[in-house]
């Protein structure tokens, strides 16, 4: 028998993985891409009417301020758990990393119905709260910014703690130790000797839960009561109420392109390659 | 022209009954729902051999389907013989043209609703009503058109929860507007649809001027101003089910719903907590239209309508679904707890207004563009 060459032997393995994107994701977003701009009519006019209207301005900031909101929300919350399963759990290790990863079991749609039941004007939070005499009439904790953000934060926390915790294992204690035994405080070693250790976890950790956040629909659309019009909704919105697939396709072009964007700027203050792809 | 009619409003009226009647059967009714939404069933319910005589009644699917039959098809086939059957696909204005320009036209009789009459009518594949044996006085005024005529009402109204504002009830929009007097959460619909009615109102114009308020852009514009000033108090409803939820999870304490789902709140919601005022409220039509060359001729349909004005029957009707008889002699014989719910008693009737699919099909899509302007901007 002949001998494969190796390059190619590896190219047949990904084939079939790749044939699946090829056919099932990058041939969809090419027919997205022709419906922007030849429906209703061949050209630019959907990119223009997109261009003009302040509702998609308006839209687009409020996709990036949630997820930016969420973004920061999950790297100071994921950092501390993180950094506590690296250095403190030791036995408890594997039970801590399994509850990071357990929510990952429950459908989305189920944990955004669950924040409902708590965040609800008598969902328990407010019942609790109110029982207690500590507020008179009910807090508005959904159905606006508020409670898609803390939904989010949820829903994204195990995305940016597990690259974070990949990282922090990876990383020798022997360095903080050698700092302290020079004489730096806790917080001096941990500040300048632990923490830049740990930058490629978090820029990995934020990439994903920021590019993942731009998308969003469920948890917004469910928790945003109409209000908080991510982008992803409002294609919902254009195709679903109005059959309107010219410019559904023309915001999905350009969500596209702004992420892209994201990446880029990123990249050029990140190493992408070192932190996507070099992960110690 | 574009398409004003409300699907969602005729399909969310199949859920209702779906929900109300048959819990135990939903997954199979949903799945038929769902496949006539898709457009899957004509296909297969086509019957190029259906016999003469019999009549294909088609409406959107659900339990409305089983509430059509028992109600009206059944009572008719026990009187004349005829067999009449429910399909419950969905007859949306494209299905219906492409039938008649097919050339394989199975449906007799479809559940439209007035913007797709008149498009359809303006295409040339429905038929005129043959108003010499359905009665032109027991539909409601501005529901008997050339080729559609109407076969019940379903209403926009003023939805309000006693308990929660205290016993201190909105009776206008323009109170709806007033957030101090009437504290709490509003619910509008994801969709200029029946609410810029509402705006139009609370800019203190009166009810029967709404539309001609609505004629200009200033006008569009002034109405829209409206929900921008209320936002901070609105939540958004984009289903029939979703503006229910908002009420039995106290979520809000006013809303412009359907009646439909009104109907069924006074049942769900205890006692002292829900409050329905058609004051102010939007009528809107379901309208039957026959396509073109339906196998079971002219006559035999025509006949068939007019069993369908039956007051009686259509008092069964807003009993078992909550949508209104068209009917106006059939208001008397509705039972007078009930009475309050009807969106076409004469009481009701009075303060409410007929929604104007010309208008829609006109401004529809750029109002849309604005009232989301409004809502986050």
């Amino acid at each position: 028998m002949p001998r494969v060459p190796e390059k190619l032997s590896y190219w047949m393995l990904v084939l079939p993985a790749l044939a699946i994107m090829v056919i099932f994701y990058i041939v969809p977003v090419l027919g997205i891409w022709k419906i922007a701009v030849t429906e209703p009519v061949a050209g630019f006019g959907n990119f223009e009417k997109m261009a003009a209207s302040s509702a998609v301005k308006t839209s687009f900031i409020i996709t990036f301020r949630v997820a930016a909101v969420t973004t920061l929300g999950c790297l100071l919350l994921g950092y501390i758990v993180a950094y506590a399963i690296s250095n403190y759990a030791s036995r408890l290790t594997p039970l801590m990393v399994a509850l990071v990863i357990l929510p990952f079991w429950v459908s989305v749609l189920i944990r955004s119905f669950s924040w409902i039941v708590l965040l609800g004007r008598s969902g328990i939070v407010n019942d609790a709260l109110r029982d207690a005499g500590l507020i008179d009439a009910p807090l508005k904790l959904m159905h606006n910014e508020f409670g898609v953000v803390i939904a989010m934060i949820h829903v994204m926390l195990p995305f940016a703690v597990l690259p974070m915790l990949t990282n922090m294992r990876g990383i020798s204690g022997a360095y903080v130790q050698a700092a302290r035994s020079l004489g730096a405080g806790e917080w001096y070693a941990f500040r300048n000797v632990y923490f830049p250790q740990t930058m490629p976890g978090v820029m990995s950790g934020a990439l994903l839960v920021f590019v993942l956040s731009l998308g969003f629909y469920v948890t917004p659309a469910l928790l945003g009561g109409g209000r908080v019009l991510m982008i992803s909704e409002y294609i919902t919105y254009q195709i679903q109420e109005f059959l309107n697939w010219g410019l559904g396709s023309a915001l999905s072009v350009a969500l596209l392109i702004a992420t892209a964007l994201v990446l880029l700027v990123a990249a050029r203050f990140v190493n992408l390659r070192a932190t996507l792809l070099d992960r110690k | 022209m574009t398409d004003t009619t409300d699907f969602e409003a005729k399909r969310d009226i199949a859920e209702i009954a779906v929900e109300r009647y048959k819990q135990g059967r939903l997954t199979r009714r949903g799945f038929i729902a769902a496949m006539g939404a898709l457009g899957i069933l004509p296909a297969l319910g086509s019957r190029a051999t259906a016999q003469a005589k019999e009549i294909i009644v088609v409406n959107w699917g659900g339990t409305a389907k089983d509430v059509l039959q028992e109600v009206l098809c059944d009572t008719y086939t026990a009187e004349t013989g005829i067999p009449v059957t429910v399909d419950g696909s969905g007859p949306s204005a494209g299905k219906i043209r492409a039938m008649v320009e097919s050339g394989a036209v199975v449906w007799d009789l479809c559940d439209s609703g007035a913007g797709s009459a008149i498009i359809l009518e303006q295409q040339g594949v429905t038929q005129p009503i043959d108003y010499s044996i359905v009665d032109k006085s027991k539909v409601l005024d501005g529901t008997a058109y050339t080729n559609g005529v109407g076969n019940y009402v379903y209403s926009y109204v003023l939805a309000t929860n006693p308990k929660l504002l205290g016993g201190n009830v909105p009776q206008t929009w323009e109170d709806v507007w007033n957030t101090k007097d009437f504290p709490g959460m509003r619910t509008f619909r994801k969709s200029v649809r029946g609410m810029l009615e509402s705006a139009t109102q609370a800019r203190g114009v009166p009810l029967a001027e709404v539309y001609d308020a609505l004629g200009t852009e200033d006008g569009i514009k002034a109405s829209i101003a409206k929900f921008r000033e209320l936002r901070e108090n609105i939540i958004v409803w984009g289903s029939g089910s979703d503006s229910q939820n908002l009420f039995l999870q106290e979520e809000v304490a006013i809303g412009n719903i359907w009646s439909t789902r009104a109907h069924l709140l006074k049942d769900q919601m205890p006692e002292g907590s829900f409050n329905v005022s058609f004051n102010g409220g939007v009528i809107a039509p379901g309208i039957w239209v026959v396509p073109k060359d339906n196998p079971a001729g002219s006559d035999e349909v025509m006949k068939f309508i007019a069993h369908g004005q039956n007051p009686e029957l259509q008092v069964q009707w807003l009993e078992k679904i909550g949508s209104g008889p068209i009917n106006p002699e059939a208001a008397a014989m509705v039972p007078p707890e009930l009475a309050p719910f009807n969106p076409s008693s004469p009481e009701n009737l009075a303060t409410q207004i007929i929604y104007k699919d010309e208008w829609y099909a006109k401004n529809q899509i750029s109002a849309e563009e604005l009232y989301v302007d409004a809502l986050i901007n």
